[in-house]
């Protein structure tokens, strides 16, 4: 082996296999990278306790100044919300129910004898929806008392904006639930009023809310022969990171409140950076790959003469292939091991940061992007070989 | 192997041609172990041609050639290695050696696929043949006769049932001549092999059983 190398390794360019060595390294560990960083951060944007999380999306059409002057109603028919529920990545859908009825509302000034009321709405969504745990989420019919939920920003505007500017007392969630609302339902030729309890704070749902049994029974009561389109949607969905949900919306030129799809979005553009990375790497190593087999090939042809008396002084194609066999593996070995060295090494400089950053973040498992550094080694280092054996059996057959 | 048989083998070269008289070609042929053959033959008329039909590395004839009745066209590249390292060795006329490499690697790298000869062996045999000194030298450093007998050397280092050398003494004055005669001789006694020898004028001395003229 010793002898046959030394014959053999005559004309090897060690610029050449420099060169091979330096841009496989390069789009091995670019591609090596590529997979472990997008493993290692995907976690931020997925899971039960996802650093983006929110399980909910709220999905209206836009109000548009054309639709407002032609009143458009901006309601979502039928088949649309059908449409939603649907698609792969909703868990359920609900709607909101608005109310279709006048609701006015007014509280008693303690110990003024005043009166202050206001026009106002109600809507409702399935139970499920609903973020508060309240006990009190219940309407039965013929009952006077109606639970009510606010969304805790109106408590929070109160609190930290008027109140704080006017130096009027600061009401807690408590002292809240203990007014009572005096509410007056009118319309379909019946006026009443019953007692609103508010009975919980929301910050999920950004509206007034009744118990749906109560709306359906008070929107049949007040306002018989109506139909209440629903214009807001609430989408339960699997996974708000999935970008499919983002393409959807747009599609169909739906607002979502809030930036509830901005780790979509993120997942989406990470995704597309992910490729990228992934294809220079691809390409990258592809190209050195091709400069190894070429190199090989060079070497091969330069030698063609010396393998042809090796094969006729009694060798066989399987020991003269050898060597470069041995020299290409070793190379691909080198290469990998490397490029996997590189890579632990630079993972800890990026989780170190992260986690600063993200101190939730834990980082994946390195064993994928091990098992691709294995299997791309296996897959280069076996076309090697049979290119090599294949110049071989070409040299034996030119006899 | 104990037969090489000749079956109306010419090379395709020669195919439609007006041949003249040959003992070899378009006939048939036998060698056998044991035998002592001369080739004789002017230049062009096929001697290396019939050295690489029967070493198996150009196809380019018509009719056949067996090994003890085995068309050698049915080989596979196994049985040709496993030919070339037990069976058959050949003298090459362009001698086939590693210029780069000294005497003593151009043997050791056959002489190491087959572990026929000890170094002392080897030695000896140069030493017959007036390279003792060589050794280290690269073989490209030595004249054309030097290179000749280490191919020689080269060939005898293995296991053999024919021995086939093609000009062997092309470039060999008398007494080197005679050397490798004897030694050639005493390697081919010892593994009872047969011996076919080409010459164009100059012959290796040795007691032929057959003179054929190509």
């Amino acid at each position: 082996m010793n002898l046959l190398w030394k014959l053999l390794r005559e004309h090897v360019s060690v610029t050449q296999l420099v060169g091979f060595f330096v841009a496989n390294l390069l789009g091995m560990l670019i591609i090596l990278f590529g997979l472990q960083f997008y493993a290692d951060i995907l976690p931020l944007f997925q899971g039960k306790d996802a650093f983006f999380k929110r399980e909910f999306l709220i999905v209206s059409k836009p109000v548009s100044t054309l639709g407002s002057l032609l009143g458009g109603k901006g309601t979502f028919s039928a088949r649309e919300i059908q449409g939603f529920r649907d698609q792969p990545f909703t868990r359920q859908v609900g709607t909101f129910t608005s109310s279709l009825y006048d609701v006015s509302a007014s509280i008693g000034m303690l110990g003024t004898g005043m009166q202050v009321g206001t026009e106002m709405f109600f809507e409702s969504v399935p139970d499920d929806y609903i973020d508060v745990n309240a006990q009190a989420w219940t309407y039965e019919e013929g009952s006077r008392t109606i639970p009510i939920i606010l969304p805790r920003n109106y408590l929070n505007l109160y609190n930290f904006g008027f109140a704080q500017s006017r130096n009027l007392p600061k009401l807690s969630e408590g002292v809240l639930s203990m007014i009572r609302l005096e509410i007056r339902l009118s319309g379909g030729g019946h006026v009443e009023v019953y007692d609103g309890r508010i009975v919980g704070f929301s910050n999920r749902l950004n509206t007034i809310l009744v118990p749906e049994a109560f709306m359906n029974w008070a929107n049949h009561y007040y306002a018989p022969g109506k139909k209440a389109e629903p214009s807001r949607l609430i989408v339960e969905v699997n996974n708000p990171a999935d970008e499919e949900i983002v393409k959807y919306i747009q599609a169909r030129g739906y607002e979502v409140e809030g930036n509830t799809l901005d780790a979509g979005k993120t997942v989406w553009f990470l995704q597309i950076l992910v490729g990228i990375v992934l294809f220079i790497g691809i390409v990258i190593t592809f190209l050195s790959f091709y400069i190894l087999i070429l190199s090989i090939f060079l070497l091969l042809q330069k030698n063609t003469k010396k393998m042809q008396t090796l094969l006729l002084i009694g060798y066989s194609p399987v020991q003269v292939a050898l060597p470069y066999q041995v020299l290409a593996v070793g190379l691909n070995l080198g290469v990998t091991g490397i490029a996997c060295v590189l890579l632990y090494g630079l993972r800890r400089m990026y989780l170190n940061n992260l986690q600063t950053l993200f101190p939730s973040l834990e980082g994946s498992s390195v064993q994928t992007v091990l098992a691709v550094a294995g299997f791309l080694f296996l897959f280069v280092s076996i076309i090697n070989i049979g290119i090599i054996h294949y110049k071989l059996r070409q040299i034996w057959n030119g006899k | 192997m104990e037969l090489i048989k000749l079956d109306h083998t010419l090379p395709m070269a020669f195919s439609g041609q007006v041949q003249p008289v040959s003992d070899v070609w378009h006939r048939e042929l036998s060698f056998r172990r044991g035998e002592h053959v001369l080739i004789e033959a002017a230049s062009g008329t096929g001697k290396t041609s019939l050295c690489s039909y029967v070493y198996g590395y150009r196809e380019d004839y018509e009719g056949t050639i067996c090994f003890d009745g085995k068309d050698i066209r049915r080989l596979k590249t196994g049985d040709w290695v496993q030919l070339r390292k037990r069976s058959l060795s050949m003298l090459f006329q362009e001698l086939r050696l590693f210029p780069g490499l000294t005497v003593w690697e151009n043997i050791e790298l056959k002489n190491k696929l087959t572990a026929y000869k000890t170094h002392r062996q080897v030695e000896e045999c140069l030493e017959r043949l007036g390279l003792s000194d060589k050794l280290r030298t690269p073989v490209g450093k030595i004249s054309f006769g030097q290179q000749q007998r280490v191919a020689f050397v080269r060939a005898i280092c293995q296991p053999f049932d024919f021995i086939f050398l093609d000009e062997p003494v092309s470039h060999l004055d008398d007494a080197n001549a005679e050397a490798m005669a004897v030694l050639l001789k005493e390697e081919a006694e010892a593994r009872n092999a047969g011996i076919i020898v080409t010459s164009i004028g100059k012959q290796l001395p040795l007691n032929y059983s057959k003179i054929l003229h190509l």
